[in-house]
């Protein structure tokens, strides 16, 4: 039994019995036993993943209702909470939190009989590009150790590389879901804003973050799009989609479609030559797929990342002074302070760039600088979304490299924040704009994976869907030695 | 220009104790020259976008028991009461 298989090829191997969901779970929780010490994706796993799976094949034995997953291992970020288990957000101030509720993601993914291995490592709150901010160690890219795995969704990402599970959760604010990806050459989409609820996944930035599904290939992030996208009454932004089937057509093909490629984003003086060389081959792979591909300039990209900081500082300071430590924390004893003081040394259980991102977000909003710099954010935003949507007049699809930087070493970056936030140059215009992207592996460069991302208009993400696979069919990609 | 009175007066409004005042603020004070180019972004014509939402859209405010008591979440709940430092 391969545990290197399709979602649709799971599927129809428990249909027609080549094996049972307690065997391939079994099989996925020995690869994690085997691997995490080396990768550690993982900051929790499921131990009851096995006997799960065992139900699911009693209900399908005995002729049961089913759901869509058929007991599937798929891993979930550990920021999206799953009723019973940790969400620790991969920070020490929730080391000890158990949901005591499903996020409507993980609601889904149980009553459609996933097997939910496990809670994947991340940034702590989601803040970062290298999986490097866990409060419980990094987790290590599986094409090279010595590299970081992208982030914040770092784990989710090298948990269905590593063959640790067969999709994964993943949350995107400035390109959480789509730099892992690239780094370690899966698929990732960031979908519409509203596409699907964030109703239990843990506030960052709520006016640009969205969950992200991630999968080894484009049909198998269009298999589990299927089933977590549109409206739900908990999530106030979510978008009724119409049931809209991502798997039909997906091999529709982009003939005649219109490629613009975002000139901002390839040119910037970061560009890695290999990246640029092997963007410069995905332009002809559109090319030969008939695409008709052009140049378009979106001024604001330069602007994006100050922008995307500013606003996602002021939303984290507001969205993390719940953290005082008698609703949420960890054992901290309360002998011997004042209310204030005990909350600020409690505090103080945060880590290093969180703490950044507050100093920020309570700066940037304040009183004699909020018109300098929120407002001004805003505005940005505001005129890139305009900007974008004149691209989308002219083009069907707006590409880029997805990340400019090859994956670097661990330590690289960590004592350079900014130049850790460039890392989501090319990444967060999606967020900014709401507009669907997606990273499809493209090329491994001396051992190391290039992604190319795919932007669309609003709630195109069928479109999206049909170009990511089109182009993952021209690639033929080395596989990842475990 | 940022000061060291600023960064500990964030620090103190953001209830975060910090020790190395000096590392954060050099590094507050680089992010923020960087966040200075926002200065040319010509954006004068541009509205603060807002966002409306009907009150029709609001689901239906309605009272639904939570089944676990998130109370007993509280770390120091004493059945009545929560256990907290000294006000002053």
């Amino acid at each position: 039994m391969k545990l290197e298989i399709s979602a649709n090829e799971y599927v129809n191997g428990i249909k027609d019995g080549t094996f049972t969901a307690e065997e391939f779970t079994a099989r996925t929780m020995e690869q994690i036993s085997k691997l995490e010490p080396k990768l550690h994706a993982f900051i929790s796993v499921n131990n009851d993943a096995v006997e799960q799976a065992r139900m699911i094949d009693k209900k399908i034995r005995e002729n049961e209702k089913v759901g869509v997953f058929y007991g599937m291992p798929i891993s979930v970020k550990d920021n999206i909470c799953v009723k019973g288990s940790r969400t620790t957000c991969g920070s020490k101030m929730l080391q000890d939190f158990v949901s005591p509720y499903d996020a409507t993601v993980s609601s889904i993914l149980k009553s459609e009989d996933a097997t939910i291995v496990g809670k994947t490592n991340l940034d702590e709150f989601a803040m970062g590009v290298a999986t490097e901010f866990s409060a419980f160690g990094p987790t290590k890219n599986p094409w090279n150790t010595d590299c970081v795995p992208g982030g914040s969704s770092g784990g989710s990402a090298v948990s269905i590389r590593a063959l640790e599970s067969l999709l994964s959760l993943g949350s995107d604010t400035g390109g959480s879901v789509r730099n892992p990806a690239s780094f370690c050459s899966v698929v990732g989409l960031k979908p519409t804003y509203g596409l699907i609820s964030r109703y239990g996944l843990v506030s960052y930035a709520n006016s640009i973050e969205q969950i992200g599904p991630m999968g080894r290939s484009v049909e198998d992030v269009a298999f589990l799009l299927n089933h977590i996208a549109g409206k739900d009454q908990n999530d106030n932004t979510t978008i009724d989609n119409g049931h809209q089937n991502y798997l039909s057509d997906l091999d529709a093909g982009i003939q005649g479609k219109r490629v613009g490629i975002i000139k901002e984003m390839c040119k910037s003086e970061g560009l890695d030559k290999n990246v640029e060389s092997a963007f410069r081959r995905s332009v002809s792979s559109f090319e030969k797929l008939g695409a008709n591909v052009g140049e378009v300039s979106l001024d604001l990209v330069d602007y994006t990342i100050a922008a995307y900081y500013i606003l996602t500082a002021s939303e984290a300071g507001s969205n993390l002074a719940r953290y005082d430590n008698l609703r949420y924390g960890f054992d901290f004893p309360q002998e011997g302070y004042e209310f204030k003081s005990y909350i600020s040394k409690a505090r103080k259980q945060f880590g290093p760039e969180v703490t950044r991102r507050m100093i920020l977000g309570g700066f940037v909003p304040s009183a004699g600088f909020a018109g300098k710099y929120l407002l001004k954010a805003l505005q940005v935003k505001s005129k890139l979304q305009k900007e974008i949507g004149e691209a989308f007049k002219k083009f069907d699809f707006l590409i880029s490299p997805t990340v400019p930087i090859l994956p670097f070493r661990f330590g690289e970056k960590t004592n350079d924040p900014l130049a850790m936030y460039l890392a989501d140059i090319n990444t967060a215009t999606a967020n900014l704009t709401g507009v669907p992207a997606i990273s499809v592996p493209f090329e491994i460069s001396n051992g190391l994976p290039i992604g190319i991302q795919i932007h669309a208009n609003r709630l195109e993400e069928k479109q999206i869907l049909q170009a990511a696979y089109a182009l993952e069919k021209t690639t033929n990609l080395p596989e990842v030695q475990l | 220009m940022v000061t060291k009175e600023d960064i500990e007066h964030i620090a103190k409004l953001m209830r975060i104790d910090i020790d190395n005042t000096e590392q954060y603020l050099e590094q507050t004070q680089r992010i923020l020259n960087y966040f200075d180019m926002l200065d040319k972004a010509d954006t004068s014509s541009e509205e603060i976008p807002v966002h409306e939402m009907k009150i029709s859209e609001l689901r239906e405010d309605k009272y639904e028991r939570f089944e676990t008591k998130l109370i007993d979440h509280l770390k120091n709940y004493k059945g009545k009461y929560v256990k907290a430092p000294k006000m002053n």
